[in-house]
């Protein structure tokens, strides 16, 4: 049976490259991170095209707050390919993201903050879990 | 009830109905009048004479050649646009599918790159007619409502048709609400005006051609 | 913790009570964000205003409907960030879900109006029949009419969940017997949103409650007061089998070889093309899947009057003509006037020969 999931994308897709070629280089230019959404393009519900188009890079980043949401950088240095999803596996956001680091990478300064407030329990903290499992 | 529901639905019956009884209506009143008496004797026999309607219906497609530099831009431009009109009719695929509701008969559409073109010559073509039918002095003054009505009641389908083909201007359900509901005015209008040609052309030229054929003339 | 105290808690602060960080309302804004067709630039922004935002209260009425929008609304939610936007706001009546029951429950709405007047949200889910004093659907004895006139007036603004809400739906369906009407037809001089569907995707509403809760006014509307967001295109236009469409491949019927190569349903009755909604790319049960690419045409139901556009198998090229016996009707009672007018026309050519005597040719 064919896979009519795999469906004549070329337009879109050469559409999005453009746009893609667009963001990088106001990265370049000027620094400015953009991004594109594709989760409600009509593309093939597989988007194998894109898949093929855009390749695999060498960092993929696991998020797991929410949901667990994965950040792979395609083969263009900057071009990364993230999809949100909630714990039940449920995609909820897909989009190209043009950026030097992904902004939901990078850790909020308040965070950072109160991770810093939390640093000095965390010894005795960890030695009380201990203790519990045992 | 939306618009759309409404052409689709009761506008649809009502243009179809008073389509189909003005059209028997007109046929049943042409065709049941008293025959003039025939005194002389017939010069061919039946099979003759029907063969002479039939050619007649045919050999009237194609002026003839005393008339040609005269009528020669008014016949090109006539057969582009009913050509046109045939082409969108029965080779544009929704069409077919509307006849295929009704009859259940069905076969393969054009391309649509191919309808569009013939929408384009189609309407083209009709505009050209309507400025020569407004600037031409006789033409003008011959011109009654009957003619410009029914020029209007066919160019609206035709333009309607393409921008929903199109699919760039309009909302596509306005669009084929207003397609469908001036499709139904022209077969409202239809058995009232000119356009009934369209069934009495074929009967009016059969008939010249057996009288013809009757009295020896050519046909 | 009280409920009423949890009214002036933020989200932020809710959020971390439950162990949720900051990149977690950043992920959830990402695909608010992208749900409601804003730049993805906007979700740090969306972030922060929900990190600052406060609970809103949410009087949700049921009249004349089956229940299917509330269902499809509690099926949506699992244990998610998505689903804590329904645990931030305060849904302060809704008559399937509360315990309340009775002279409770009424006392309840009373007590929710009276404490949160003007800032309410209101959700109603079904018509509101209108005949005969409004008879066909009543609550604790009272008519829909006169509960929705007494609870919208205090309310911040009316959404009108699902397609009965919105325009009438399946009550409204000829012949209509209840005289049923939607929201819209009896509410003015408030925000009105219209969510419909049959019933709709459940990302609408968390959606249209992000944008609220995060920017302080309801979303874009278009002319049907829907959300633009989700209702400004077509399923057709969103439609990932429009190449077949535009390449002339259409299924003829069902689970045919074109069926199963994915090919346009618009042959089978595909009301894509005149269909407002977002189905196409969010997509249902968790953007699983969506009519048209499980093989059945969209049947329009979140448009007016969906039920009496004739059938869902009619393709949009055809319509409901009026069948062959009336078109015989019709055809004989043509037939019978053209006869009428033949004979009237005979009947003149003989009394004007009658009138003029015989022709030369007669005469002896």
């Amino acid at each position: 049976m064919t896979d009519f999931t795999y469906l004549p994308d070329e337009g879109l897709v050469d559409a999005l490259i453009m746009e893609i070629a667009d963001l990088l280089r106001r990265l370049i230019e000027h620094g400015e991170a953009g991004s594109t959404v594709l989760l409600r393009l009509p593309l093939s519900p597989s988007r194998l095209t894109l898949d093929h188009c855009l390749g695999q890079g060498e960092i993929a980043v696991l998020l797991d707050a929410a949901g667990r949401s994965t950040i792979r950088e395609t083969s263009f240095p900057g071009v990364w390919w993230t999809t949100h999803a909630d714990d039940t596996g449920r995609v909820i956001a897909m989009l190209i993201e043009v950026a030097f680091v992904p902004h939901i990478v990078r850790a909020d300064i308040d965070d950072v903050a109160r991770g810093c407030q939390r640093l000095p329990g965390a010894t005795n903290a960890a030695r009380r879990a201990r203790r519990t499992v045992a | 009830m939306t618009l759309l529901a409404f052409a689709r639905g009761p506008a649809l019956q009502a243009a179809l109905l008073i389509m189909i009884a003005g059209i028997f209506w007109r046929l049943a009143g042409i065709f049941l009048l008293p025959p003039r008496a025939q005194h002389a004797a017939p010069r061919h026999s039946l099979a003759g004479r029907i063969g002479g309607g039939a050619l007649m219906i045919v050999s009237r497609f194609i002026p003839h050649h005393t008339f040609w530099p005269r009528v020669a831009m008014s016949v090109v431009l006539s057969t582009t646009f009913h050509l046109g009109l045939a082409i969108i009719l029965l080779g544009g695929a929704p069409h077919i599918l509307l006849i295929h509701q009704v009859t259940g008969l069905t076969w393969p559409g054009l391309p649509k790159g191919l309808i569009v073109i013939s929408s384009g010559l189609t309407l083209a073509s009709m505009i050209v007619l309507l400025i020569r039918r407004i600037t031409h002095p006789v033409l003008r003054m011959l011109s009654t409502v009957d003619d410009y009505l029914s020029w209007l009641l066919v160019f609206l389908p035709v333009l309607t048709g393409i921008l929903l083909a199109g699919e760039t201007i309009g909302g596509y359900g306005t669009l084929l609400a207003l397609h469908i509901l001036s499709v139904e005015l022209m077969m409202v209008w239809l058995p009232f005006g000119k356009l009934m040609h369209g069934a009495l052309v074929f009967a009016g030229r059969w008939g010249m051609g057996m009288n013809f054929a009757r009295k020896g003339a050519a046909t | 913790m009280d409920d009423r105290e949890t009214m002036t808690e933020t989200l932020c602060a809710m959020l971390a009570r439950r162990g949720f960080g900051r990149r977690s309302l950043l992920q959830f804004a990402i695909a608010m964000t992208s749900s409601l067709a804003l730049p993805p630039s906007v979700a740090p922004v969306m972030a922060a205003n929900l990190a600052k935002a406060k609970r809103r209260s949410v009087i949700w009425l049921s009249f004349q409907e089956c229940t299917g929008c509330l269902e499809t609304l509690l099926r949506s939610s699992s244990p998610t960030i998505d689903s804590l936007i329904f645990d931030f706001i305060s849904l302060d009546y809704q008559e399937a879900l509360m315990a309340a029951a009775g002279d409770a429950a009424e006392r309840t709405l009373r007590e929710a109006v009276a404490a949160n007047k003007g800032q309410y949200l209101l959700a109603i889910d079904g018509s509101i029949p209108i005949k005969d004093g409004g008879v066909y659907s009543l609550t604790g004895g009272r008519s829909n009419v006169e509960m929705l006139a007494e609870i919208a007036t205090n309310a911040r603004a009316v959404l009108a969940i699902g397609t009965c809400a919105a325009y009438g739906g399946i009550p409204k369906a000829y012949p209509n017997p209840t005289g049923a009407v939607g929201v819209d037809d009896l509410v003015s001089g408030k925000p009105i949103v219209n969510i419909p569907g049959c019933p709709p995707v459940p990302e609408v509403l968390s959606g249209v409650l992000v944008h609220f809760i995060s920017f302080g006014r309801l979303p874009d509307l278009d002319d049907r007061k829907r959300p633009l967001a989700y209702f400004g295109t077509t399923i057709h236009d969103q439609c990932y089998r429009r190449p077949f469409y535009d390449q002339g491949k259409f299924a003829k019927s069902f689970d045919d070889a074109g069926a199963r190569q994915g090919w346009c349903l618009f042959e089978l009755g595909c009301k894509g093309p005149t269909t407002h909604n977002a189905c196409a790319s969010l997509k249902w049960n968790g953007g699983a899947s969506f009519p048209i690419e499980s093989g059945h045409g969209c049947l329009g139901c979140s448009e007016p009057d969906f039920w009496d556009a004739g059938g869902f198998y009619t393709p949009l090229a055809g319509g409901s003509p009026p069948g062959w016996r009336n078109a015989g009707i019709a055809a004989a009672v043509g037939v019978a006037a053209g006869a009428a007018a033949a004979l009237a026309a005979r009947g003149r050519a003989a009394s004007a020969r009658h009138k003029a005597g015989p022709s030369p040719e007669e005469t002896p």
